[in-house]
């Protein structure tokens, strides 16, 4: 089971123009509503920002992962967003994001869902793996990455 | 030497039935009992919470709704088994999903261990981290691994 395997190079937006959360996690749904099959992308959003109040996603490193459970999507969709300007997540450590990793799965995908986010957590561990995907030039060079990590 | 106890873990999901429809028709050639395991995965859950992409509440949502998709799909098992005449029993376990299938298997003195495909290994590391991986090797009995769906369709409809 692999993260490159969900991650389609339309689901990557290489420069989220939003500024604040709330704009990025709907800029990033709305590209992906395209791309995966998601019945009500409001529903989703509202999910996602739910999962917000209760703590915030945003993990340190520069980096985040909005992530909901929700009836709105059949199966399972991840999506990537990278800002140069970076947002404000309320992360952990202070910190601005430049790196959102978007999750969210039907109810009845929920051990591949923990499974892909566990595994997610590992990657970014890498700091390498980080570096790379913030001078990735396009979509594919993302997926790439992926899967170059992955295989170690 | 006859096969009287058979084990299986599943995971829930489409892939599982397969499993689960393989396992069901080997239990009634054999004429064995057929015990399945569902394994609450809460070293995914605690590594999530470690690396803070959980928050508790949520990670105890999850833990709960685990449970519940596993129990569902247990009793979804023991209705197919039961319609081909198997002996069934169903076990919800909570904790390392190998150690867990593993102390079940002995446990239970199991003779047989049907598993579903294993999935392609990218990394000599998954050899040693991937569960299934861990099950297949550490199975104190003889495993089966189920291949080919439509072949295993073909077979429960038969039975």
């Amino acid at each position: 089971m692999k993260i490159s395997d969900y991650l389609r190079a339309d689901c990557c937006i290489m420069d989220v123009k939003a500024t604040s959360m709330e704009g990025a996690i709907r800029e990033i749904v709305l590209v992906m509503g395209k791309a995966a099959k998601i019945a009500d992308t409001d529903k989703f959003i509202s999910d996602l920002l739910e999962r917000e109040r209760l703590g915030s996603t945003g993990i340190g490193n520069n980096v985040a992962i909005p992530h909901s459970p929700t009836d709105s999507i059949e199966g399972f969709a991840i999506a990537f967003g990278r800002s140069s300007t970076g947002i404000d997540f309320r992360s952990l450590d202070g910190e601005n994001v430049n790196l959102i990793f978007l999750m969210g799965t039907n109810p009845q995908e929920l051990n591949l869902y923990l499974k892909l986010l566990a595994k997610l957590s590992k990657l970014l561990i890498e700091q390498s793996f980080r570096r790379e995907l913030l001078s990735a030039v396009n979509a594919q060079q993302v997926i790439d990455i992926f899967r170059k990590y992955e295989a170690e | 030497m006859p096969i009287k106890n058979i084990l299986v873990p599943l995971a829930g999901g489409p892939p599982s039935l397969i499993t689960a429809k393989y396992a069901i028709y080997v239990a009634k050639t054999m004429a064995a009992k057929l015990t399945v395991v569902y394994v609450v995965n809460e070293n995914v859950l605690q590594e999530l919470l470690k690396s803070r992409i959980f928050v508790e509440i949520e990670a105890r949502v999850y833990d709960r709704d685990l449970e519940e998709q596993g129990r569902l799909f247990l009793e979804r098992v023991k209705k197919m088994a039961e319609s081909k005449g198997v002996e069934f029993e169903g076990v919800l376990l909570r904790g390392v999903v190998h150690d867990e299938v593993i102390n079940k298997a002995r446990q239970i003195n199991a003779d047989l261990l049907v598993m579903g495909e294993l999935k392609e290994l990218l990394s000599r590391k998954e050899v040693f981290c991937d569960e299934g991986e861990r099950i297949f090797r550490e199975s104190p009995c003889a495993v089966v691994v189920v291949k080919n769906p439509p072949e295993v369709e073909r077979l429960y409809k038969e039975l």
